[in-house]
């Protein structure tokens, strides 16, 4: 590798878009809304609750694997699976004894008293997030209906069937209305129980405000941007530009001099990665400067960016044409929200772990809002893994075809 | 210099090159001829290292153009018949990045844009050139790194007669220096005026490998055209008695209205090599 090769062919690439500006004028528009996101409204992070449908995910902890929670993990409706995680408290992430939950999600937590080995009281905390107790609704709705069919079936199968009559209507819309149907359904029972005991555990209700945000709707949009900048540079220019020289011939050009291919590429590869991670890098830093001293920012750039570089250089080793390569990067970027947006609504597990688009927005969106969990390094490493893959292929890829 | 022995150059099962042999010597400017798909473009493909043979081998300087690629690389300079240059750059920027790559001091690309006649659009982009000038700047690019191969495909389509002159010295003027060169092109009265040698192929196969003059001597057909009073038009071989005895009768008789001995150039002689010959 030679060094003056090297940084000709380096400035080659900066001159060329000196020269055309199309792409340092779409850089300085991201930066120029970079900015405008930074400068409006700071602090109202939280502002787009309602936009994104608040809360994307609901833990339910419990203390304690009881009849009521086995119902409960049996009846999580189609639309609902990936939204709600069950845990024990034991197994969730905690710092200094309190439960730690990432931001834009909440949790119903379930304690059990016990006496004589059967429940007493049931404790439901529901941490909402703060600012907005009306965020967990549909997980409520669902949690409350469950709850009390699962005491209903409990105690038909005690007393037998059509005992206790239809549930009367039930509306969670709140807490006086919760514990009303409750306390009626405790009647119920007893009456129908008669002189057999028939204990029906107390339920307190407790709403606590999670501190944070609700879904950082300002980091979410700055997460595009980063993400937007990567994917800009490495599977949209990287691409269409060394398609356009392929197709003009002055690739061959370049790979009739002394530079040899591997100088060719690595110029590529050191160029436009470093022109993604710069302009990322930019934009996350104006949105919020703290980011920059953070290591987990800086791994997730270099992950992003390097599947990035390995699937705009796939593109770039099967396309022939410019045109082909543009039009490449848009159908690898459709096909992929494609393939996300079907498994997540229709509860596709695993293959979306298969897409550096699932973990990179996830780890980038982790690091601007500052809420960094241990499952985001999961994530890291799926995306890490994911690039190596995609580089790998590229590199396969390019040593069977070539440039031409 | 650069030696082919039974180059075959096959694109599935047909073959562009088929067997070619042919040896170019040091310090000379040698035509490559032929019609379209000849063969000529693969076989400089072959030299340029863009195309594997086939069969047979190709050494030039000694060094076998698969094996020792990275040997030759540096040695040549190529002219492609589609200009590739970096049309957002001006002309002076093409070249100081080739000539980066190539190592030259940067002094080098004004020298040879001087040398091309082109130091007067040197700092326009090359988008704005035209055909000429594209060409010109191509072969600028080539002769950066004064390289003692030049390959050149077409070097003067489309140049004036003024830039195809100041082409052709360029070249002979490299080969006075000892380069090579090996050119195609479809301008036969070019060959005739610069090439030291012509090789023509035809389907890929070699058909006739001499200096110009000496191929037109030896494939020169003497022949007679004439037309008649009322307007028929004959052709007369003089080298046929028969033919010889009508020619004489037909001017003896008075019934000729013109007669004109067909001069034979390099154009007649590539057609008839080629099978392509017309009355």
């Amino acid at each position: 590798m030679r060094l003056y090769i090297l940084k000709a062919l380096v400035h080659k690439e900066f001159a060329r878009h000196l020269a055309n500006r199309g792409g340092i004028a779409l850089a300085l528009l991201l930066v120029a809304a970079a900015v405008l996101l930074s400068v409006f409204a700071p602090e109202e992070a939280a502002a787009g609750t309602g936009m994104v449908g608040g809360v994307h995910h609901c833990f339910v902890d419990f203390d304690r694997a009881s009849p009521l929670v086995k119902h409960l993990r049996e009846n999580v409706p189609r639309e609902l699976k990936e939204q709600i995680q069950f845990r024990e408290i034991g197994n969730a992430d905690a710092l200094n004894g309190l439960i730690e939950y990432p931001v834009g999600t909440g949790a119903i937590k379930l304690r059990q008293v016990l006496e004589a080995g059967k429940p007493a009281t049931i404790h439901v905390y529901i941490w909402h997030p703060k600012d907005d107790p009306t965020a967990l609704a549909p997980y409520e709705a669902w949690f409350w209906r469950e709850s009390r069919r699962a005491m209903h079936s409990a105690a038909e199968k005690k007393l037998g069937p059509g005992k206790l009559g239809p549930e009367p209507t039930f509306d969670p819309g709140t807490d006086w209305t919760i514990l009303e149907a409750h306390d009626d359904f405790t009647r119920r029972v007893q009456a129908a129980a008669g002189t057999e005991a028939f204990p029906i555990p107390k339920l307190e209700i407790n709403r606590k405000g999670l501190g944070g945000k609700v879904l950082d709707f300002r980091a979410a949009i700055a997460t595009g941007m980063v993400v937007f900048a990567l994917y800009f540079a490495c599977v949209y220019l990287l691409p269409t530009l060394n398609c356009e020289e392929r197709e003009r011939g002055v690739l061959l050009a370049q790979a009739l001099s002394p530079a040899s291919p591997l100088e060719i590429l690595a110029a590529k590869f050191l160029f436009y990665p470093l022109l993604g991670m710069g302009l990322a890098a930019a934009l996350a830093g104006i949105y919020r400067p703290a980011v920059l001293s953070s290591l987990f920012f800086w791994l997730s750039l270099a992950a992003v960016a390097g599947g990035f570089l390995g699937i705009g250089m796939t593109v770039a080793t099967l396309a022939k044409t410019q045109r082909a390569a543009f039009l490449g990067a848009m159908c690898y970027l459709l096909s992929v929200s494609m393939v996300l947006l079907i498994c997540s609504t229709n509860g596709i597990p695993f293959i979306p772990y298969l897409a550096l688009e699932y973990h990179g927005p996830r780890i980038l969106h982790a690091a601007l809002s500052d809420g960094v969990q241990s499952s985001h390094w999961l994530h890291l490493i799926g995306a890490i893994g994911l690039a190596t893959a995609w580089l790998f292929s590229a590199a396969w890829l390019f040593r069977r075809r070539g440039w031409q | 210099m650069i030696r082919l022995a039974g180059l075959r150059v096959l694109y599935g099962s047909f073959a562009a090159v088929d067997g070619l042999d042919l040896q170019i010597h040091s310090g000379e400017l040698f035509g490559l001829l032929g019609p379209n798909g000849a063969g000529k473009s693969t076989t400089i493909r072959v030299l340029i290292g863009q195309r594997r043979p086939s069969a047979g081998t190709v050494t030039i300087a000694g060094y076998d153009v698969v094996r020792d690629w990275a040997e030759i690389k540096p040695r040549f300079g190529y002219v492609p018949d589609r200009e590739n240059h970096f049309e957002e750059f001006t002309g002076r920027k093409n070249l100081e990045f080739f000539g980066q790559l190539y190592g030259v001091p940067r002094r080098r690309a004004q020298d040879v844009l001087e040398l091309v006649e082109l130091e007067e659009a040197a700092d326009l982009p090359v988008r704005g050139y035209s055909l000429g000038m594209r060409k010109k700047l191509l072969l600028a690019r080539a002769l950066l790194h004064e390289p003692p191969i030049l390959y050149l495909d077409e070097p003067t389509a489309n140049l004036d007669i003024h830039s195809a002159e100041v082409v052709h010295r360029i070249l002979r003027e490299r080969v006075k220096c000892g380069a090579t060169i090996i050119m195609t092109t479809h301008d036969m009265d070019e060959v005739e005026k610069i090439c030291d040698r012509v090789g023509i192929v035809c389907r890929g196969k070699l058909v006739a490998l001499d200096s110009p003059l000496a191929l037109k001597q030896e494939h020169t057909e003497r022949k007679v055209d004439a037309i008649r009073m009322d307007g028929e038009r004959l052709v007369f071989d003089l080298d046929r008695e028969p033919e010889r005895r009508q020619l004489a009768s037909l001017i003896e008789s008075g019934a000729a209205a013109s007669v004109r001995t067909r001069e034979f150039d390099f154009h007649a002689t590539f057609l008839k090599l080629t099978g392509q010959t017309f009355d």
